[in-house]
């Protein structure tokens, strides 16, 4: 292949999107063995299903004339048909085939481009050193076994070419223009909605306004059925973020002389991918921390009395409308002294009993406590970063710490961004969108129902004592607290509730959020805008940061 | 941000008008030299003017929402054709008080650097070509601290336009 013209156009895109998967496999799984070699295992199983994945490469590879990906994954092909045979478990073999499997990855990657030639002699005469005639005896079950595996990649190909019938591959960026047009769609349909109940009130019910409204309900339920649809269109599978984590781990853990091993569960949960792109680096933020700051030396861990290899778990769940990732590790935990007296030098007030607080101030920006700046982890870009991100995304962070048994963060994220269902509100005249998802009830106020307690208002919800804080004061809609709002909204989070006093709802709507101007600085109750029926703007509050908001009223 | 030496600011730059009148007396050029291409606007008795290039539109004002905790100098997000347009309020930017809406006000849409935002003015005069030669800068004595975002001023017939730094009166510190 030589740069510039491709003779294979989009044939080699083609060949990326199946060999990709294909290739990270390998490289996944030789991590694994290697993990499994320490163990005194000789991995025999997960050689042969190593087998199939690289035929495929190699045999893909060479349809497209790609000689030097067809070399490279020929070359590790033959390594574990001899390792099967003939295991020869040891560190200098599996580092071997993890960096050939990535470099198999880079390969496959940029298979448009010009391949590092002088990586790939490199690699190719280390396998051959590696490569020993393989016994008479294992000869033939090896070649049994070629022929088995020729099959099964014969297998694969009639499979795909069944599923081609069906699949079809779109530019991710038309399917987001498709929300945008569905987006702009839906705002047009409230708006006839609003023109409609406007009419409505001018000339009261007659059966051609009941017609008209049940015209206007079927089309907002197509509306809703399309966007269910583009909705699910737009889910990818978890795994295609945390397939790239055990490799990266190994780096990172190798470059440390530590040993870690990655189990990941819930791959198969489905994300946004607009959700799921910018999950990337704030996992692996998380995961080089835990690494670098986290999992203790083999022989610290020794001498705390646990396992030299430490672990490191990602698990994704689904849990009531929301996807949950949990990344924990079995390391030291957070250092509480070096949190406190980091705080005290930001002169920031903390109570040092109160362990949940100390160990969310790490989210607080500048708030690295890394002693050392390290390439890969500590470089000032802290967690308040992570943190940022995944507020942006609607999403909440938590962390827990136990000293000596290791940190756990839990993400909570939306399934998908783009269109939220939300309560709008009226505030002195001005309307806001509160995200349904933290909603707990809306709750009309009768006289004497908001109490006074160290001048708060305090109101009885389901027989609990809440806070209940002006809508006005908090928004900045009015100076003072305005006592005769007639509603209060519950917002609701884990086990913290609040209300906010409002004049009046509107309605629920599904919204198309739109994302904050940088122009406007960081609000912090305000996640972004929409436009309503009306065509004009509503901000969007962020129910997470409202919970949090301090204020008198 | 006091109000106070606004008087000083414009009364100085008004008799630098008036100085800029007595030299217009010699001749101009013959040939017409490089031309600013100007969009103007008014706040209070003041002209500016900034550079076409950057002027996306002017469109009038319909609602702006105020944004709870926005930074300062931020009246507020707009509905511009289905985009959501932020308004800065260079009144309060320049140190006089926030803008009444008023059947003549204005938002000038204009892109700096990869942003588009909007603002607010009194109102928009017109579409101006200034002779490059008639640039000079704003005289020392009007200017202070914060006023960095005057890049100089135009005579331009009897008028004399404020020429504005864009970037510098609206890309704020963060």
């Amino acid at each position: 292949m030589t740069t510039g013209e491709n003779p294979f156009g989009e044939l080699i895109q083609e060949y990326i999107v199946e060999c990709l998967p294909l290739a990270e496999q390998v490289g996944d799984a030789f991590v694994e063995l290697e993990r499994r070699w320490r163990e005194g295992d000789a991995g025999n199983d997960l050689l042969r299903q190593l087998k199939g994945p690289l035929h495929t490469v190699k045999g893909n590879s060479a349809m497209m004339g790609l000689t030097v990906q067809q070399s490279v994954a020929h070359a590790l092909e033959d390594i574990c048909a001899m390792l099967a045979s003939a295991p020869t478990p040891n560190e200098k073999m599996a580092g071997l085939l993890v960096s050939g499997s990535g470099l198999l990855i880079e390969l496959v990657k940029n298979a448009a481009g010009d391949p590092d030639s002088d990586r790939v002699a490199q690699f190719l005469k280390r396998a051959a050193s590696f490569r020993a005639p393989a016994p008479d005896s294992a000869e033939s079950s090896a070649q049994a076994e070629r022929r088995q595996t020729d099959r099964r990649a014969v297998n694969t190909w009639s499979a795909a070419g069944a599923l081609s019938s069906n699949v079809i591959r779109v530019d991710f960026r038309r399917l987001d223009a498709m929300l945008e047009v569905l987006g702009e769609g839906m705002i047009e349909q409230a708006a006839v909605a609003d023109h409609y109940r406007v009419l409505a009130a001018k000339i009261g019910a007659t059966a051609e306004l009941a017609d008209l409204d049940r015209a206007l309900a079927a089309v907002q339920k197509t509306f809703k059925q399309l966007e269910g649809i583009l909705m699910e269109t737009r889910l990818i599978p978890i795994s295609t973020v945390f397939g790239r984590f055990p490799r990266l781990v190994r780096e990172l853990a190798q470059a440390r002389q530590k040993q870690v091993r990655v189990i990941t569960s819930g791959g198969e949960i489905p994300l946004d991918k607009a959700v799921l792109d910018r999950m990337g680096e704030p996992l692996v933020h998380l995961l080089t921390n835990a690494v670098v700051h986290g999992i203790e030396t083999p022989d610290e861990r020794t001498q705390a009395g646990k396992g030299a290899e430490g672990t490191l778990i990602l698990r994704a769940s689904s849990e009531s409308g929301r996807i949950v990732i949990r990344i924990s590790d079995d390391g030291r935990g957070l250092d509480e002294a070096r949190i406190l007296a980091k705080a005290q030098s930001l002169g920031l007030e903390v109570s040092a009993t109160d362990a949940a607080q100390v160990h969310s101030l790490i989210f607080l920006p500048g708030f690295s406590t890394a002693e050392q700046v390290s390439q890969l982890a500590g470089r000032g870009v802290g967690l308040d970063v992570v943190s940022n991100t995944i507020h942006e995304l609607g999403g909440t962070i938590e962390v827990e710490s136990r000293a000596g048994r290791g940190v756990t963060f839990t993400l909570g994220l939306p399934l998908t961004l783009a269109i939220i269902r939300s309560l709008i509100v009226e505030v002195d005249r001005e309307r806001f969108a509160v995200p349904m998802n933290h909603v707990a009830a809306t709750v009309r106020t009768e006289p004497d129902t908001i109490h006074s307690v160290n001048q708060k208002g305090v109101a009885l919800w389901r027989g609990s004592p809440i806070h209940v804080s002006d809508g006005g004061a908090l928004l900045g809609t009015a100076a003072a607290a305005n006592p005769s709002r007639r509603f209060y909204v519950v917002i609701s989070m884990g086990n913290r509730r609040r209300g906010i006093l409002v004049d009046r709802l509107i309605g629920h709507q599904d919204i198309v959020v739109k994302s904050l101007d940088p122009t406007l600085g960081r609000p912090e109750v305000v996640s972004g805008t929409t436009i309503l029926g009306d065509g004009r703007v509503a901000c969007i509050l962020d129910s997470v940061r409202l919970l949090e908001q301090r204020m008198s009223a | 941000m006091s109000a106070a030496p606004q008087p000083d600011r414009s009364d100085g730059l008004l008799h630098f008008a008036d100085e800029l009148q007595g030299v217009s007396s010699v001749p101009e050029a013959a040939v017409p030299g490089p031309e600013l291409h100007l969009v103007t606007f008014g706040l209070d008795r003041e002209e500016f003017g900034i550079p076409i290039g950057q002027v996306r539109e002017v469109i009038r004002v319909t609602d702006i929402t105020r944004v709870p905790q926005a930074r300062q100098h931020v009246r507020g997000v707009t509905n511009l054709r289905g985009r959501v347009l932020a308004v800065v309020e260079i009144r309060t930017r320049m140190g006089l008080p926030p803008a009444e809406i008023t059947p003549r006000s204005r938002i000038v849409v204009v892109a700096v650097h990869d942003r588009i935002l909007g603002i607010l003015v009194d109102t928009v005069s017109q579409v101006v070509k200034v002779p490059v030669q008639t640039v000079a800068p704003a005289p020392e004595e009007v200017l202070s601290a914060n006023t960095d975002y005057i890049s100089g001023v135009a005579r331009w017939n009897s008028r004399l336009i404020i020429l504005l730094d864009l970037e510098k009166l609206l890309l704020l510190p963060e």
